[in-house]
């Protein structure tokens, strides 16, 4: 017998979804309300160091934006559709003030080979290492063997082999003449 | 449409002066954020950049 591996019909009537913030009504329903809450959140010292520590790394003001709109989408301060209204006000915003402090800035918009930002990526241009894998890495270091490593995959030997050594691996030993019948 | 799209789209089109045409006239008196404010908020960051600093008299 096949057994099918999905949920029994009207499963999903039984599992509580309103404890996820974004299905309940948001906080949030006005554009003019919407903006200032998002202006008022990049103003916060935190945000405006974590928006200018993103644009350093050349990340486009648009990857900045929704970053930050999925933050407060995720609160459930704002619907999803008023998010997608104010990523240009908010866009706008953060181009003046990263202007005003220096940072020269893409928006992002007209180039598809933007870079997408992954932990990985801001882990190395921030220059954080965890500490575990410093650890491992300085113990391999440590554990790094002297000798020269043997086997089939391991580096060449610099001590090249002797001549006749060579021409034996090569197939080219010296025949002995076989003596002529004694009589 | 992944979100990161509507939001590039959203940004293009604000930034071509276009605003969201039923939201403006559901609201009474305009919007406020609008491409024209953040333009006179560009001046005037500016402006008072240009402005040398006041100098503060220190007294003795």
């Amino acid at each position: 017998m096949i057994k099918i591996n999905a949920p029994i019909a009207g499963a999903h009537y039984t599992s509580d979804t309103r404890n996820y913030p974004w299905h309940r009504p948001p906080d949030i329903t006005d554009y003019d309300e919407a903006v200032e809450y998002m202006i008022q959140m990049i103003d916060a010292e935190e945000k405006t160091e974590m928006v200018f520590a993103m644009l350093k790394i050349e990340a486009h003001i648009a990857t900045v934006v929704s970053t930050l709109l999925l933050q407060v989408i995720a609160k459930g301060k704002i619907p999803i559709d008023l998010a997608i209204l104010i990523a240009g006000p908010l866009a706008r915003y953060v181009e003046i003030i990263s202007e005003d402090v220096g940072i020269k800035t893409e928006m992002g918009v007209d180039n598809k080979n933007r870079m997408i930002i992954t932990p990985t990526l801001l882990r190395t241009a921030l220059g954080i290492v965890e500490e575990d894998e410093a650890v491992e890495q300085e113990d391999l270091m440590m554990a790094a063997p002297a000798e020269a490593p043997m086997g089939l995959m391991a580096p060449p030997n610099p001590d090249v082999a002797p001549p006749d050594e060579q021409a034996a691996m090569l197939g080219d030993v010296p025949v002995e003449e076989e003596p002529e019948d004694v009589v | 449409m992944k979100f990161e799209q509507a939001v590039q789209k959203s940004i293009k089109s604000f930034l071509k002066g276009d605003m969201p045409e039923k939201l403006m006239e559901m609201k009474e008196g305009g919007l406020m954020y609008t491409p024209e404010f953040f333009d006179d908020m560009q001046e005037q960051y500016k402006s008072a950049e240009a402005q040398p600093p006041e100098e503060t008299e220190v007294d003795d």
